[in-house]
């Protein structure tokens, strides 16, 4: 059996061994060498407990034996290897199944509530811990998105968008458990499919089947916008079915050829959209112009933003994650593909507390989790659901959602390591 | 009598000259020696007429009485001839020795011959001396032999001549060596062909000519005997027991060898060859069926003539995958639509149903029970006999308020003509109403299809009909009015369709396909399909391409331009086409069969009139469950992405991404 010479780091102080490089079998795999540095640590300190690690050689992890990695990534064995060290992820641990009365197209969750968008024309805001809290109903159709705004103490604001073409600003005050709808959203002509709210929440911009994207102020207020009605439209008909203050856009960016699937906020000045017609733009929000064109093969589903790792990571109908930078000027460069889904890309979401990870649902009723650093397999496949995977979303807190065609809403406790997220 | 005459036959015989006539005549008066001069001694002791005129022509003589003059000089007369014709043949029949009886010209009268002159006659006719003595094979007696004798046959000694040389050649040459010398003898004279009296006769010959000699396939040989052939082969040639039944059993055209060899103790004994007549035969058919000329063959890669198709790798975007699959309905779905903005899919079903299904979640939205089998829904189903227009709500606000006003408009439509009312136009009520049925048009029959015009204001339905002149009808639905745009039954219409730029209209019939220019209200052209029974038709976008699809398994494609017959068949199904659709703008069209399978071909069109769109079959594609012998029965691709979707006998529509 042959000997590789391998020098082993790590950026976290607590698990320092040596800088001196080891002889160690080139079959070793993962737990051999993670027996090899708890043998390490517990030689340096008696009171090491057992601690699992993953390795990363040259940036990519070791899911084979050192000498096949070694060969796939084209390493040369002659020299010292530099094989880095952190403590393994552990796996996600499923926590709750809400259920809902029809399928879940959408869930947006912040440290205390999750909210969930359905087709039962309804949003439902639900507790971290799986008690269902007030449902939102008032859309005439089916509810596509949802979106917290802001929360001051014990009065939220959140939206809900829908494919009866209007989007409501709601205030949802929690100890009263009293829902008002506030602004009724009106201008889009095709059904809205996503909204996203923009990082002060004074803003959110919402994307439609009809190819637009507008931007609208979130901030309640006790008028009404007025709105140019078609002469002949039967008056009495519309007042009666308004719910809310009529309120009409800041802005309409158009520019997008198909209907625009996802939308978000890269900071307060950007935003971007991704669409069916194989493009991803940024647009400046002060002078409403388009800033860039990523242009990608196939449609897209969804797209998630890091300011972390400062990449877009995006779901397409081709069964790939791909990751983008949008820095760069119209070069459409995609970073990495991570391939192991075998149906549609219907969401994905990066860790808010980590750089590499991220996680994404898709039709083939799978959630995977995954380090851009194994970018050929996921960390962990989550096969809860039984039908196709709509959402998924990732909290602050460390827990991880997701919502489908099955009716039900998982919840996933993800126990970050302290030492890993600041890395 | 009869001497003279013998002796007249044997003279001529033996001399037909004259002169040994006369010399006989004067011998045989003379009783000279002579073999035939004693033979007539005999003969003229019985009776001697002679005729002394000699050897002249006796036709001299025909008109005298005599014919001659006899030794002493009398007359000698003609006997008195009175045979016919008859009396000769009975002579020839009773008279046993008329095969022996001769004509004597000179005396005019018949003799019988002897046996010995017979005899005679017979050894001459045979070649043979006419002596029976003679020998003609004495011995010889040889003078000059091989063997040299004691005794020369002469004795004399050479001449001094023989061994001095010759004074006067060596003057003779003296002579012509000093006229040589002197130069009154030229050496001979080399000619020059300065003047160009020799050339080359074939300098100019064309070189096709050339070409052609070189081409020049000498006949085929024989081949050379060989040890089999011989008439005392080496015994391993023979043929044993097994090798003889094998070539017995062997059709003569099969045989290794025309013949058996065999063996014979000598050539003398080899009989005569019984096939000769057979292999000269055979010969000559070698000699003429023998190819004159040497065929240039041209070695082709049969590679090569395959004609180069792009890769289907380059031909992408195409649906290669099964994404979706939209569950709900209980009976077989007879076809699908899919909303101008890719956002929705209409699909009706054996179960009675419309649905309205969100593309992008394969979610059902909306159903509409419609009661009685769906066969088309365009945002408007049509059943058994009664086309509903149905307003899904589904689309831009808007639009849908535009078309609300447009259906609910009643200003427009013109009060029917009794005898025109084919159909009933009504509005929907109350519950259907709220369901989204907005018009209903009641037709006389079950409605086969429905096809919208690109307006959107026109739409015409199929009642197939075999009688009746009754089976296509336009309505127009902004004036609620409806006609029946034929006058004759042109066969069972199958499918209608509208151009999608210009006002022609194609009627699909079991057969052909017709195209109508609905202005001039003409026919335009005729397609024939060459196909049995065409079950579907899709035109393509830019209106110069027809695709249609039949039920004995193929799919035709015309070029409108190029011809009535179909540009390229495609035999790529294993049953019944049941729908064929064009991509609205992809280079795609796809077919759906009753064998279960989707397949998805690339056709690129040109604007250049010279060149053939390109068609390459891109991508079978499975999934959908063959159940009672139907597959899959309705194709359509969505509008903007290179998607297709279809619907099955198994009650589910797939999409493919």
């Amino acid at each position: 059996m042959s000997q590789l010479q391998a020098r082993f780091f790590t950026e976290n102080k607590r698990y320092a061994v040596d800088d001196v490089p080891f002889s160690i079998p080139a079959a070793s795999e993962v737990q051999d060498l993670s027996h090899v540095i708890n043998t390490l640590l517990q030689a340096k300190n008696e009171s090491h407990k057992q601690v699992e690690f993953d390795f990363l050689v040259r940036g990519q992890f070791l899911r084979t034996s050192l000498s096949s990695h070694m060969e796939t990534e084209g390493i040369s064995t002659e020299e010292v290897v530099e094989i880095e060290y952190v403590e393994r992820i552990a796996a996600p641990e499923p926590e709750e199944c809400m259920m809902h009365d029809d399928w879940i197209s959408s869930v947006d969750a912040d440290t205390e509530w999750i909210l969930t968008g359905s087709y039962d024309k309804t949003a439902r805001i639900w507790s971290t811990e799986g008690k269902a809290v007030m449902t939102v109903a008032g859309h005439k159709d089916v509810v596509k998105d949802v979106a917290w705004v802001k929360r001051d103490g014990l009065t939220s604001l959140l939206l809900t968008a829908s494919l009866d073409q209007t989007v409501l600003l709601w205030e949802w005050n929690s100890e009263r458990n009293k829902v008002k709808a506030r602004h009724c959203c009106r201008g889009h002509t095709g059904s809205v499919d996503t909204i996203a709210t923009d990082p002060t929440g004074s803003k959110f911009c919402s994307g439609s089947w009809d190819k637009m994207l507008k931007i609208w102020s979130a901030v309640p207020t006790e008028e009404a916008d007025e709105v140019e009605e078609p002469p002949d439209r039967p008056r009495k008909k519309q007042k009666t079915e308004q719910l809310g203050l009529t309120r009409t856009p800041l802005m309409t960016l158009s520019g997008h050829s198909e209907a625009v699937s996802s939308v978000l906020w890269c900071d307060s000045e950007e935003v971007c959209s991704a669409s069916w017609d194989h493009t991803i733009r940024i647009w400046d929000t002060e002078s409403g112009t388009m800033k860039t064109t990523l242009t990608g093969s196939k449609v897209f589903n969804c797209i998630s933003y890091s300011p972390l790792c400062r990449r877009l990571a995006s779901g397409s109908t081709d069964r790939h994650i791909r990751l983008w930078d949008p820095r760069t000027k119209d070069g459409s460069l995609v970073l990495l593909s991570l391939t192991s889904h075998t149906g549609w890309v219907t969401a994905v979401k990066w860790a808010p507390s980590h750089e590499h990870q991220l996680v994404s649902g898709s039709l083939d009723n799978l959630v995977k989790l995954w380090d851009t650093r194994s970018c050929k397999a996921p960390l962990y496949d989550l096969a809860a659901h039984e039908d196709k995977v709509f959402c998924v979303d990732w909290t602050e807190s460390g827990l991880m959602l997701s919502g489908g065609a099955d009716n039900k809403l998982y919840t996933y406790r993800y126990s970050a390591c302290q030492t890993d997220a600041g890395a | 009598d009869l001497s003279d005459s013998e002796d007249s036959v044997f003279s001529g015989l033996e001399d037909s000259g004259s002169d040994s006539e006369e010399e006989e005549e004067e011998e045989g008066g003379g009783g000279g020696g002579g073999r035939s001069v004693r033979f007539c001694e005999v003969l003229c002791a019985v009776q001697d007429i002679r005729n002394t005129v000699g050897n002249v022509p006796m036709e001299w003589y025909r008109d005298f009485p005599h014919l001659g003059y006899d030794l002493d000089g009398r007359k000698i007369y003609k006997p008195i001839r009175s045979q016919d014709e008859l009396d000769h043949f009975l002579d020839k029949m009773e008279n046993p020795d008329y095969w022996r009886t001769v004509h004597d010209k000179q005396t005019g009268s018949d003799i019988t011959l002897s046996e010995e002159q017979v005899a005679l006659v017979r050894r001459l006719q045979s070649g043979r001396f006419g002596d029976v003595d003679f020998n003609e094979y004495q011995p010889t007696v040889e003078y000059f032999s091989r063997d040299v004798m004691l005794h020369p046959v002469t004795n004399r000694p050479a001449d001094k001549r023989s061994f001095i040389p010759s004074l006067i050649e060596k003057e003779k040459v003296s002579k012509l060596v000093h006229a040589i010398k002197m130069g009154w003898i030229k050496p001979r004279r080399v000619e020059d062909d300065s003047r160009g009296r020799y050339y080359d006769l074939w300098a100019s010959e064309d070189s096709s000519i050339l070409a052609r000699h070189k081409m020049h396939l000498p006949a085929p040989k024989i081949p050379l005997p060989g040890h089999q052939e011989s008439y005392n082969p080496p015994p391993e040639f023979l043929f044993n027991e097994e090798e003889r039944a094998l070539w017995e059993q062997q059709d003569a055209a099969d045989r290794k060898l025309p013949f058996v060899p065999r063996k014979f103790s000598s050539l003398r004994s080899v009989p005569a060859f019984p096939r000769f007549v057979h292999e000269r035969f055979e010969r000559c058919l070698d000699l003429y069926l023998c190819p004159r000329q040497r065929k240039m063959r041209v070695n082709v890669d049969p590679e090569d003539l395959i004609p180069k198709l792009p890769k289907p790798r380059d031909l992408q975007p195409f649906p290669t995958t099964q994404s979706l699959v939209y569950r709900g309905h209980s009976g077989l779905i007879r076809s699908i639509s899919v909303s101008p903005t890719g956002q929705w899919l209409a699909s009706g079903s054996d179960d009675g149903s419309v649905r309205f299904w969100e593309v992008c979640s394969s979610r059902c939205l909306k159903t509409v029970q419609v009661g009685g089998a769906v066969r088309r829904p365009v945002c408007l189903t049509h059943l058994d006999s009664r086309v509903l227009l149905l307003s899904p709500s589904l689309a831009d606000r808007q639009v849908v308020s535009a078309s609300e006003l447009l259906l609910s408009d009643k200003e427009g439509a013109e009060p029917v003509q009794g005898a025109e009312s084919l159909v009933t136009w009504s509005e929907a009520e109350g519950e259907e109403l709220n369901e989204g049925i907005r018009l209903k048009i009641q037709h006389p029959k079950a409605v086969h299809q429905v096809a919208w015009h690109a307006k959107g204001d026109y739409l015409a339905s199929v009642m197939p009909d075999h009688s009746s002149h009754l089976q296509v009808l336009i309505h127009q639905v902004s004036r609620r009015r409806s006609q029946n745009p034929f006058r004759r039954n042109k066969g069972l219409v199958q499918r209608v369709s509208f151009h999608p730029l210009r006002p022609y209209f194609f009627v699909a019939t079991q057969r052909s396909v017709r195209i109508y220019n609905l202005l001039k209200q003409e026919m335009t052209k005729k397609l024939q399909a060459n196909a049995k029974w065409i079950s579907s038709m899709a035109v393509h976008p830019g209106g110069d391409h027809v695709i249609c699809g039949s039920y004995d398994c193929r799919l035709s494609w015309f070029d409108l331009d190029l011809s009535t017959k179909p540009y390229r068949m495609l035999r790529h199904h294993k049953k019944a086409v049941r729908g064929v659709a064009y991509h609205r703008f992809y280079p795609l069209f796809a077919s759906a069969s009753d064998d279960g399978s989707v397949i998805v071909c690339h056709g690129t069109v040109y604007n250049d009139l010279l060149q053939n769109p390109l068609i390459v079959p891109v991508k079978v594609l499975r999934g959908h469950a063959v159940s009672q012998d139907l597959g899959v029965l309705d194709v359509t691709f969505h509008p903007s992405q290179p998607w297709v979707f279809s619907s099955g006998a198994d009650a589910t529509i797939r999409l493919y991404t």
